[in-house]
């Protein structure tokens, strides 16, 4: 049986988080662009380029970002980061199954989805150029998933972000556990893992 | 689910024998099993049927479906169709794992139903895949999923049950 003993918890697609996700948790730390609207004083400790004039450009992670973003007092605002700027979003209409997504930040699915809490302008097209790639680029990887039996995969999943990969784990996982059925693996008793690695001795290894 | 569980569940068809012995009606929870006389044919679930022909107690009958001609018409309408044919029988997939392995010699042409099953399932799987894709690709609401099997079901959920999470979150980002 293929039940898991440890249920790690999973990312939060879309403009929620999950707080106790490692996915989550990792995408956090991705550096924004963003431009200060305010004077940061004697915080220059902090990061070598900080400034002490308000207008300066610098990178911040998306946590301190998005502590520090508001509306009305304008502390930070916020530029969209080159691959969800006007030129990539044309790129990704026109096919985006060319796209190495890994290469373009490997939470694209992710951090575009929390660029949306920082109100830019061009807000819906962002999120509908996110939908239109995850559905064009959904074919690809099912077909791969629930075909690729025991053959090695690593040159397309390279290619895709981490939200695709996690799909492309549970596709292989229903179709390896058919095909062991189908072998008659399903009903064999084997070691757990988890006590594989104990290194106990074996009955055959103990006696003579 | 797992594969496992959805034998389990096949378990419960009913399949012809005839035993070699003689027993009077068993009375069991989840019905009763009439009386066993040797030469006589009787119905039975698949689990005491397996159980019997290994301690070599009885011979299995296939269904009626499990015979070639039969299994290649329902390939060559399979192929034909767009949309799913009735199976002949809700567990036809693990009844046929079942029985070929344990019961090959009361079954004629054993191998040529293996692979006859085996093409029936990889087209309605193919089909399967497509209509999941003009699902995704098309953001519909709901899908028809006549004649499906559990099987058939299984080896997908996970995957497409995932997909339309994310999908569904994404799109809640457009509001």
């Amino acid at each position: 049986m293929d039940t898991q003993s440890y249920f790690p918890v999973p990312p939060g697609v879309g403009m929620e988080e999950n707080f106790l996700s490692l996915d989550d948790i990792l995408l956090s730390h991705e550096r924004l662009p963003i431009r200060t609207e305010c004077t940061f004083p004697r915080l220059g400790f902090l990061e070598k380029s900080i400034p002490e004039s308000p207008g300066t450009k610098m990178e911040l992670p998306l946590w301190l970002t998005k502590g520090l973003y508001e509306r009305k007092r304008k502390v930070v605002s916020v530029e969209l980061p080159k691959v969800y700027k006007e030129g990539w979003r044309t790129v990704f209409n026109a096919d985006p199954n060319v796209v190495d997504l890994h290469k373009m930040g490997p939470y694209y699915y992710g951090l575009g989805s929390q660029m949306l809490h920082f109100d830019s302008p061009e807000n819906p097209e962002i999120a509908q150029t996110l939908l239109q790639t995850f559905i064009a680029r959904f074919r690809r990887t099912m077909d791969s998933s629930q075909n690729a039996y025991n053959e090695d995969t690593s040159a397309f999943v390279e290619r895709l972000d981490c939200l695709e990969k996690a799909l492309f784990r549970s596709g292989q996982s229903g179709l390896n556990g058919f095909q062991s059925w189908e072998k008659g693996q399903a009903s064999q008793l084997t070691a757990s893992s988890l006590v594989l690695n104990y290194r106990k001795r074996k009955i055959t290894d103990v006696q003579p | 689910m797992d594969a496992s569980e959805v034998e389990f569940l096949a378990e419960k068809e009913m399949v012809k024998i005839i035993p070699n012995f003689s027993l009077d009606k068993v009375f069991l929870i989840g019905g009763d099993l009439g009386p066993f006389n040797p030469g006589l044919p009787i119905d039975v679930p698949v689990w005491l049927a397996l159980n019997l022909k290994q301690r070599q107690k009885c011979r299995i009958i296939p269904p009626e479906w499990m015979d070639v001609e039969k299994l290649e018409e329902m390939r060559d309408l399979e192929r034909k169709e767009d949309m799913f044919t009735p199976v002949p029988s809700p567990y036809y997939m693990e009844l046929t794992k079942l029985l070929l392995n344990h019961a090959s010699d009361n079954i004629p042409k054993a191998d040529e139903i293996r692979t006859l099953v085996k093409d029936i399932w990889d087209t309605r799987i193919a089909k399967l895949r497509l209509s999941a894709d003009s699902f995704i690709s098309q953001q519909e609401a709901y899908a028809k999923l006549d004649n499906l099997t559990l099987m058939e079901i299984n080896t997908i959920r996970a995957f497409l049950l995932d997909t339309l999470n994310c999908m569904y979150k994404l799109r809640s980002n457009l509001q």
